[in-house]
């Protein structure tokens, strides 16, 4: 040892420097945290990836408890060592998909490593996806053709007539869907809205309901003619049968209707895997969920969750950025709004649960059911004029002093003190006056009353679910937006003054535009930050399965009463409330990917831009 | 710019000094009046953002306003009545129909006209055998059904069956007499009835009664059996007849009130004592006597059973009121009565009572003064002298009307009553509250439940506390990860590494917590649940390695330490952690074989944690406990206290570094004695909001905590087990890692959906939205002030 000493006596860095164990002990906390995030993120894009992989399917030769031999086909899903009684570890034992629920009861279930008895991969074996009861694995052994003729396995044409049958159940089913979803629920989009205008008549008292019951003939005329060609389709749906055998043995017919896709998965090559792997990517992404969202695609949840997200940062945008602009460029910078500043910071702090209580409280319960049913203490016809006209004078009053007193201009003369005084208060009485003549009108019954007690915008849905999340993600735009407008050089600022701007035009032509790439970021982070949110949205809108979009071509176009589905609310929902969590896994992972990424890509946006606004600042700062 | 501007200014000097012509100064009137409408609605709508953002501060506290108002009674109506003493009042569900019962042949029952004009009351007739004479009464308001016994001795119930039609868009109230058979009760000697009750409990018909005078008195039970027969309902027929006297030891008995479960009795002697007789198989034994005012010097005024028949209110000559709750005291096997909650609403002594038939509330009045008083928080809500000398009185079924009569005028006064929100309060919420049938006070929160004489159980504290906890735990897992971190990042790494490293974080920090939540449950709850001793391990073994492998490397040769760049440290640990990981997982059933070995009843011995920790700590173990949620919660604070604390150690001022490094400190001597003090504040500001974000913690909780029912073979539905919903643990052990909780902010989020609007559950998740809202504000306020405190003091920006 003392050879060592004397040996690097000579080196600069200290023999034994203090603390080195601390060091390595600080330098722990790092690695375990690079560990863990790293690991989560491998860990959800392993198990999210490799769901739409296929993998190969395993026919296991059992030796049951009997003596007797039995076959059951899966994909090994995990291998595991099941702890005995006493602790030790005990016998190795395979987790399978088996499919066929229907058949088995099942799609999992655990085999005992030592009974099996052989392995075999058959390439004939067929995965195939249906509409009810998940995925089912077979041997095909022949279709029973709605004519009567038959096609056997070992016919030629089997393959092509099967790949042909499916392809055309999959083009009738979306016929169905369209007559059902989109024609039918037009037709009925027209009845309900005639039944209105009925009840509407009804209560006003006067009017001829007959052209409307007219109308609501006519509609159910065409809604039975839809029903029988429906009704048609689905009988076609049903024609074709396909026998098949099951890897134990038992032989099962399934109308072809039912069949959506189907490959062999011991027989493709690469690319066939590829494919595959697309297919089911792409149905993903686009289809509709099936089976209490256990199976078929995320379409809904993804377009819910941009809709809800677009519709917030429209909303939060201009508030935040107008707040910003108010305490960065208007506010006088004293304590006053320092304290306000750091208030906003804390809002961001705020746990997002509140912020739906509030949504629900206020949007839902308050102005929601004020929409759907007018207001329940309404005022005296009277007061109510009188308040109007306090509101149209205090607001023509209010406008008046604004344009023609104050401003930026330090050369013109200050305004007196009543002049000051009356500025404020006539735009906080138009503002009073203003909701007071709003919510308690004597003569408004609500836009939707006919329908009550059914509400309409009195429960929740997607406008208010987005009006909630813009509440809460308003801080982190004002933020950003300050901080944007603090960064805009003062030069710039006096350069714009010096050639004549007013403040508003300086603001408007020269910080704003400087600007625009930090309030961009704050309104992706905010974006990000929303989308990923799932709390507040429990209790103002979100639900598992959403019968329609909130957008579609139906008029208004907009559906904002409308509930909504979102990729985070359908992870908490595969996740816990569906029957069968083990079986909704993959598609938990799989969401939970997608909604990763989205939040990623936001936020790497977001960052870039920052660390560009950086770099741009920096370099012109003085 | 300005090199440009120098040559131009000389030549001005010489110049005659240039006048400014005001023209060129002249902005148009547009752009004028534009902005100062501009700079108006600007100021305006800025100042009207933040005040509407911090209105929703406002807002929900005026959710919360009406759960802390007191009670109004206000008077309603008033209608002449004829009154006769002792006479029962009885109220229709919406207080416009009264009736009056006298004891004798009809009932009357009074329109109530509004107009407060004598209106010709109708009498129906009870139904009464011929020659026969009420001697005892009692109108049992849940039933609606007035018990009349006779002075020879027999027993009748008159059902009022109240409905209501709408007539003209006006709601008509009427009443419908129907009068059972009168029963004899005691064929054998028939005496007149003193006292009566009867309890119907579906299977179990019973009238209960004291017959006779003064020291001849005797208390009898009747059961009753219908008859089915294949047409429906048959006649109903006494099946058998319990003379109970024998029991009472003697003393005289004077009241007797039976409870719904048709299955016990009280039983008030003269001496003031109170007889709780139970009836086992086909027996009535006495479970119990007391004495309620024992001591007090003050006598039983009365007694009736609170809303529910679980408790039983007593009042005495002196106003005051003790409740007695049936609960199963230690040591005992049955339950029995216990006193639990005493009042003193009333000055003088109390003559009349009437039990809500809505919630725990009820009146006691005498003939001057009422109270309204609400048993659960042992409140008095409100108290009310009264300007008549009141006779009789009565409540409606929605308890939103109370009616007494003026015995002199004989009038009917109608009062409203409102009093939405009894159950809340200060004591509800955040003191301990001896709830019914429960053998002591506790802090519990239970909302809802399916029956209709349900106690709401709202305290906030289990739930602060389950917030608190979750939070602590997820503490202690990410600050020593995340302030190491950031140490180790801001003062030992290399910038282009940092850079890199930076960005990751702060990603992270946006990771859905959907997300974590849901990995919580249903990848990390399966997978540690047998493997504790192996996290426990883990969590011991991996700073063992870390100061091992830094003890060992410091002892290494210069020559060899100089090979690693600078602050490559967790290059080498990234695998020795792994490692570490692995070790400890694979090591973790050896390590539970040797200290965790649960002794079985049966004598065996189990090495599973499972089993040992309850027997350990006497403490329960969940599938989803605080070790899952502190693990996950740690995962989403960690990014947050990591950033900060890294911006606060960054900031430290080189110049400070430099100068001590320059006086032969080493680089953990620099971190220890300059950096840390000085970043020390900023630091604390990080895990101010890292605690901040903990407490709000919503999916992550929900989730893994198994806050909503999981159906699989592996998630066991936790509600109730968490330690507050059948409140069987002691406030210590909400503290349990291995258990689960509720938090504030998982609670509001699984509750509030079905909790109806306006009403008292609904109005107290808004208040624990607001204590939510109030701690991470307040958290965040001192860390936020801290933070620029510091930024002051070392002039970075």
């Amino acid at each position: 040892m003392s050879q060592e000493v004397q040996a690097t006596a000579a080196s600069t860095r200290p023999r034994r420097a203090k603390g080195e164990v601390q060091v390595w002990l600080t330098a722990v906390g790092l690695s375990t945290g690079l560990i863990m995030i790293i690991g989560l993120l491998g860990l959800i894009l392993w198990n999210g990836i490799t769901v739409f992989w296929p993998k190969p399917v395993v026919e296991f030769a059992l030796r049951e408890a009997d003596g007797k031999t039995t076959a059951v086909a899966g994909e090994v899903v995990k291998t595991r060592l099941r702890p005995a009684d006493d602790g030790s570890a005990g016998k190795e034992e395979i987790q399978i998909f088996t499919g066929n629920k229907d058949a088995y009861g099942l799609a999992f279930r655990f085999i005992d490593g030592e009974a099996v008895t052989g392995r075999t991969e058959p390439r004939d074996l067929i995965l195939a996806e249906r509409m009810e009861y998940g995925d089912s694995l077979f041997y095909p052994i022949g279709l029973d053709l709605a004519d009567g003729s038959r096609v056997e396995v070992a016919d030629e044409k089997f393959d092509e007539t099967f790949s042909q049958l499916v392809r055309e159940a999959g083009e009738r089913r979306r016929e169905i869907l369209h007559i059902e979803k989109k024609q039918i629920g037009r037709l009925n989009e027209r009845i309900r809205s005639e039944e209105m205008a009925i009840r509407r008549l009804e209560r006003s008292g006067g009017g001829d309901p007959a052209p409307h019951q007219a109308a609501i003939e006519a509609a159910q005329k065409e809604y039975e003619a839809l029903a029988a060609e429906a009704r048609r389709l689905r009988a076609e749906q049903e024609s074709n049968i396909l026998r098949y055998r099951l890897a134990s043995g038992e032989e099962r017919t399934q109308k072809l209707g039912d069949f959506v896709h189907y490959y062999r998965p011991n027989d493709l090559s690469w690319f066939g895997r590829l494919g595959v792997f697309s297919y089911h990517f792409f149905e993903f992404i686009t289809g509709e969920p099936r089976e209490a969202n256990t199976e078929g695609g995320i379409f809904p949840a993804i377009f819910g969750t941009f809709v809800m997200t677009i519709l917030m940062a429209v909303m939060v945008s201009p508030l935040g950025v107008i707040a910003a602009i108010y305490l960065r460029e208007y506010a006088a910078q004293g304590l006053m709004v320092r304290i306000v500043r750091i208030c906003v910071n804390n809002l961001a702090g705020v746990p997002s649960i509140v912020f739906g209580v509030f949504g629900l409280g206020f949007f839902v319960y308050g102005v929601g059911s004020f929409i759907d049913g007018g207001t329940k203490t309404p005022m005296p016809a009277v007061a109510w004029w009188l308040s109007g006209l306090a509101f149209i004078v205090n607001a023509v009053a209010a406008i008046v002093l604004a344009m023609n007193y104050g401003g930026s201009n330090p050369n013109l003369p200050k305004p007196n003190a009543v002049i000051r005084f009356l500025k404020p208060f006539t735009a906080v009485c138009a503002v009073l006056f203003g909701i007071a003549t709003l919510v308690f009108n004597p003569y408004f019954d609500g836009f939707y009353s006919e329908s009550l007690p059914t509400p309409t915008f009195g429960t929740g849905g997607i406008l208010w679910a987005s009006l909630t999340l813009a509440l809460m993600t308003l801080p982190v735009v004002i933020v950003a937006t300050e901080e944007a407008l603090a960064a805009v050089p003062r030069g710039v600022r006096e350069a714009a003054l010096a050639c004549g701007a007013s403040k508003w035009q300086m603001i408007q032509r020269v910080v704003l535009p400087s600007a625009l790439p930090g309030v961009m970021t704050g309104v992706i982070l905010a974006m990000a930050r929303g989308a990923g949110e799932v709390a507040p949205l429990m209790i103002t809108g979100v639900v598992k399965l959403a019968p329609s979009l909130p957008i579609d071509l139906s008029a208004p176009f907009i559906h904002a009463e409308r509930k909504f589905m979102h990729l985070g609310f359908h992870i908490y929902d595969l996740g816990f409330q569906s029957p069968d969590s083990e079986g909704a896994k993959p598609m938990v992972f799989a969401t939970t990917l997608f909604l990763i990424l989205l939040v990623v890509v936001m936020n790497l946006t977001a960052i870039r831009i920052r660390t560009q606004l950086k770099k741009k600042y920096q370099a012109s700062a003085f | 710019m300005e090199p440009s501007k120098e040559p131009t200014e000389a030549p001005v000097k010489t110049r005659p000094a240039p006048r400014p012509v005001p023209a060129r100064f002249l902005v148009s009137k547009r752009t004028l009046h534009f902005d100062r409408f501009m700079t108006s609605a600007i100021v305006f709508g800025g100042l009207g953002i933040v005040v509407a953002v911090f209105g929703i501060f406002g807002f929900i506290l005026s959710q919360i306003i009406p759960l802390f108002g007191k009670a109004h009674i206000r008077k309603a109506a008033e209608i002449p009545m004829a009154y006769q003493e002792g006479g029962v009042l009885g109220l229709d569900e919406w207080s416009e129909l009264p009736f009056f019962y006298d004891g004798g042949s009809e009932i009357a029952f009074y329109p109530m006209s509004g107009t407060g004009e004598a209106a010709e009351p109708r009498k129906e007739s009870v139904g009464l055998p011929e020659g026969a004479v009420v001697s005892a009464y009692r109108y049992d308001a849940v039933s609606q059904t007035l018990i009349v016994g006779t002075a020879d001795g027999r027993a009748g119930l008159v059902k009022i069956g109240y409905s209501a039609a709408e007539v003209d868009g006006k709601r008509a109230v009427s009443a419908k007499v129907e009068s059972q058979p009168f029963l004899p009760l005691n064929e054998a000697t028939p005496a007149p009835v003193r006292a009566i009750d009867y309890k119907d409990s579906g299977d179990r018909k019973l009238f209960a009664v004291i017959q006779g005078d003064g020291a001849g008195a005797r208390v009898g039970v009747v059961t009753l059996r219908q008859q089915r027969s294949l047409l429906g309902k048959g006649t109903v027929k006494v099946e058998g007849y319990a003379d109970l006297t024998d029991q009472l030891d003697g003393s005289q008995p004077v009241d007797i009130l039976a409870a719904g479960t048709a299955d016990s009795l009280i039983v008030r002697t003269e001496a003031n004592e109170l007889f709780y007789l139970f009836l086992s198989g086909d027996q009535w034994t006495v479970r119990q006597r007391f004495t309620p005012f024992e001591g007090t010097g003050e006598t039983v005024a009365g007694l009736g059973y609170l809303f529910g028949d679980v408790s039983l209110v007593v009042y005495s000559t002196g106003g005051r009121v003790r409740i007695y709750s049936l609960f199963i005291k230690e040591g005992e096997k049955a339950r029995t009565f216990g006193l639990t909650k005493e009042l003193h609403p009333l000055r003088d002594g109390i003559t009349h009572y009437f039990a809500s038939q809505r919630n725990k509330s009820f009146l006691v009045a005498n003939d001057h003064e009422v109270a309204l008083c609400y048993a659960t928080t042992e409140s008095v809500r409100k108290t009310m002298e009264l300007p008549f000398r009141a006779g009789s009185l009565a409540m409606d079924a929605k308890a939103e009307h109370a009616g007494f009569i003026d015995r002199e005028a004989g009038r009917l006064h109608l009062f409203e009553i409102d009093d939405p929100h009894p159950e809340a309060g200060w004591r509800a919420f955040f003191a301990e509250i001896w709830y019914e049938g429960f053998a002591k006070p506790k802090y519990e929160w239970q909302s809802t439940s399916g029956t209709d004489d349900f106690e709401p159980k709202l305290s906030l504290t289990p739930l602060i506390i389950g917030s608190l906890k979750g939070t602590l735990y997820a503490m202690l897992f990410a600050v020593p990860i995340a302030v190491l971190a950031a140490i180790y990042v801001s003062q030992f790494m290399h910038p282009d590494v940092k850079r890199l490293v930076k960005p990751l974080m702060e990603i992270m920090a946006s990771l859905p917590s959907v997300v974590l939540g849901f990995l919580a449950a249903l990848w990390l709850a399966p997978l540690i649940e047998a493997r504790v001793p192996s996290v426990l391990t883990i969590i011991v073994l991996i700073p063992v390695v870390a100061a091992l492998i830094g003890y060992a490397w410091s002892h290494t040769p210069v020559s060899f330490r100089n090979r690693m760049p600078m602050g490559g440290e967790y290059l080498i640990l990234i695998p020795a952690v792994l490692a570490a990981g692995w070790i400890g997982w694979n090591l973790g059933p050896a390590v539970e074989r040797q200290l965790f070995v649960a002794t079985m009843p049966g004598g065996e011995r189990i090495a599973d944690f499972r089993l040992w920790w309850p027997q350990f700590s006497g403490l329960p173990y969940d599938q989803r406990n605080c070790l899952v949620v502190g693990f996950m919660m740690g995962f989403a604070v960690i990014p947050v206290i990591f950033t900060i604390a890294e911006d606060a150690l960054s900031n430290v001022p080189p110049s400070i570094i430099s100068a001590s490094e320059a006086l032969g400190a080493s680089r953990w001597q620099v971190v220890r004695t300059v950096v840390l003090p000085i970043a020390a504040a900023g630091i604390f500001s990080a895990l101010m909001i890292g605690l901040g974000r903990a407490v709000g913690e919503t999916m992550i909780v929900v989730m893994a905590t198994g806050n909503t029912p999981v159906m699989d073979e592996m998630g066991r539905l936790l509600f109730g087990e968490a330690g507050i919903g059948n409140g069987q643990f002691p406030i210590a052990d909400h503290w349990n890692l291995f258990n689960g909780m509720r938090t504030l902010s998982a609670n509001i989020a699984v509750e509030l959906p079905e909790a109806a609007v306006g009403s008292t559950h609904y109005r107290s998740l808004f208040l624990g939205a607001l204590v939510l809202f109030l701690m991470t504000f307040v958290l965040n306020t001192v860390a936020e002030v801290l933070r620029q405190r510091l930024r002051e003091k070392f002039k970075i920006v």
